[in-house]
């Protein structure tokens, strides 16, 4: 796959991280010797299963934790410094906020701790929350958000300073398929604009369907990196989708292929997939309103 | 989204900002202002002040007045230390527990600011706390010296006993004590990985910063240097809550010392700087 930016976002190089378990020196090690390059304007899939040290990974990159061995850049700027973070909007793993305060005072008060200008920041407040599809319950306090809500006004207050690179823990957990849906199409408006993703999720299907490249960790090592394309299609084959064949012209078929030296190695039925399915039949709540 | 918005610059300085420090702390004050642990020992503090005109009867033989100065401020005191170690420990490991800490931290902040941020959030609730619970006792003073003044003129033939401006004083002096005593449960909280252990370990140590002046005293004389060495090193790692008491100099015509005030005054704000940068220090290198 070509790059038409091919600047780093995220540079990581040979990071190690071990966490201290006990006074006697025991030690676990969350992530090991992991190298990984995430170029600008792409949307990365950062994979594994529970415990392979992708959130580890992602607090090394927002400077929440120092590495061990190694080192980790974003944007050129070393993570374990403050003005790595200008360009950086974070959406924590099943993010609880403020309850007391209103959709749109959290998005505030997220905005003035990033410096947006005092001047711009209600049109930008507004914008954003307009932008996630929050702009009827803005006004309402955050403890009284569905997930699916929270999970949106996360995403408000980590795009309010406009940053180049969004980092999404898990932006789908715990979340219907319809809001699931809602925030992959928002992902993918975001590379749109040229925006640089990194996205963990269990949902593959999601993170296929909207993910560049993608990179599987497993025990805190870096077993497979690449682009999604590469990666699970097969080169050495093809489909072809056909209305239904009678029998008789499907052996005809299969002697024609076979007379060109290829082999039909499967007849199936396609199959939509479930998710899709299940979005067709459903109605979506209106955007700005949800459903508790 | 219509962005017209100039990308911060990466690599671009970010100073310690004092804005983002007083957002941190606005937030802080909004949140503790919220907790019914806060108006439930506010109103616990009212009454017990308002109550103390009640017990004018049981005066132990000190004056009726200096009975409910003292009385004020003992509920002043003990509501107020509660107050700083509860809303403290809770307001820090609410960040943490529910994970707000990461978004904030995630952000271009400084650490210190988010814990001077904290600290100066619980301050200013402590502050108008203080504030609250000294002006009802100035009201409840004024009042009954207006009566007494009434019903016994030749008691007060050289005008008013009471010196207000030193109630005054003598709350400030109590903001600044719970200024440190904030500043200390911070910096156990900093280190301590349950708000349980944090509250525990304040009143601990709050316990300590009242009693130490008697260890000193008790300990300042043994003819054994390290220990003498020791106990004096303690008294200089444990503040002495005994110099914030400057109650038996008011309230029966005696006022407070400016100069006493100012180094007391003092006193507290090295101690809140010095303890505030050694929980800096331990939460720069906690693992959020």
């Amino acid at each position: 796959m070509t790059h038409p930016n091919p600047a780093s976002a995220i540079e990581i190089t040979g990071l190690t991280k071990d966490f201290s378990l006990n006074l006697r020196g025991i030690k676990l090690r969350a992530v090991e010797n992991l190298t990984l390059n995430i170029p600008e304007g792409q949307v990365f899939g950062l994979l594994g299963p529970n415990g392979s040290g992708k959130s580890t990974t992602i607090k090394i990159i927002l400077g929440l934790l120092e590495p061990t061995v190694g080192e980790c850049k974003v944007f050129g700027v070393p993570s374990g410094r403050v003005d790595s973070r200008l360009n950086v909007g974070y959406l924590p793993e099943a993010p609880y906020f403020y309850r007391y305060l209103s959709g749109t005072e959290l998005v505030r008060f997220y905005g003035r701790i990033c410096g947006v200008p005092r001047k711009q920041l209600d049109d930008r407040v507004r914008e954003v929350i307009d932008w996630v599809g929050l702009s009827a319950a803005a006004h309402r306090r955050v403890g009284t958000y569905s997930k699916g809500m929270l999970q949106r006004i996360g995403l408000a207050q980590a795009l309010v300073h406009d940053p180049r690179l969004i980092i999404l823990d898990e932006p789908t957990a715990g979340v219907d398929p319809v809001g699931s849906a809602e925030i992959s199409e928002l992902i993918q408006k975001l590379k749109a604009q040229g925006k640089t993703v990194l996205i963990t999720s269990h949902l593959l299907a999601q993170i296929e369907d909207i993910c560049d490249r993608v990179a599987i960790l497993d025990r805190g090592k870096l077993i497979l990196e690449g682009a999604v394309d590469d990666l699970v299609g097969l080169r050495d084959r093809q489909s072809l989708i056909v209305d239904s064949l009678p029998p008789a012209e499907l052996d005809e078929l299969r002697g024609w292929l076979a007379a060109r030296g290829h082999v039909l190695n499967a007849v199936e039925q396609p199959r939509t997939r479930l998710d899709q399915l299940f979005l067709s039949k459903v109605s979506r709540p209106k955007k700005e309103g949800d459903s508790r | 989204m219509n962005t017209a918005f100039p990308f911060p610059l990466a690599g671009r300085p970010v100073p310690f900002s004092p804005g983002r420090l007083g957002i941190v702390a606005g937030n802080t004050f909004l949140e503790a202002v919220r907790q019914k642990l806060f108006n439930f020992l506010l109103l616990l503090a009212v009454a017990l002040v308002a109550s103390a005109q009640l017990f004018r009867e049981f005066n132990f033989g000190s004056s009726e007045l200096k009975f409910i100065s003292d009385f004020g401020f003992g509920a002043m005191v003990f509501f107020g230390s509660t107050l700083t170690i509860a809303a403290t420990a809770q307001l820090f490991f609410s960040e943490i527990e529910n994970r707000t800490a990461l978004t904030i931290l995630a952000k271009p902040i400084w650490r210190t600011e988010f814990i001077f941020g904290k600290f100066l959030g619980v301050f200013a609730v402590v502050g108008v706390f203080c504030a609250l619970t000294t002006l009802l006792l100035l009201a409840l003073l004024y009042q009954r010296e207006t009566a007494l003044m009434n019903a016994n003129p030749e008691a007060f033939e050289h005008g008013r006993i009471i010196h207000y401006g030193d109630l005054v004083l003598m709350g400030v002096l109590q903001w600044l004590k719970f200024g440190v005593l904030a500043a200390i449960t911070l910096l156990i909280a900093s280190f301590s990985n349950t708000n349980l252990y944090t509250v525990v370990m304040g009143f601990f140590v709050l316990v300590i910063c009242h009693l130490q002046y008697l260890a000193r005293d008790a300990y300042g004389q043994v003819a054994s240097l390290p220990l003498r060495l020791l106990v004096r090193m303690l008294g200089y790692v444990f503040p002495n809550f005994q110099v914030f008491n400057l109650a038996d100099q008011i309230g029966i015509g005696e006022g407070i010392d400016p100069g006493i005030f100012l180094r007391v005054a003092g006193y507290a704000l090295i101690y809140i700087a010095v303890i505030g940068g050694l929980a800096v220090y331990s939460f720069r290198n906690r693992e959020i």
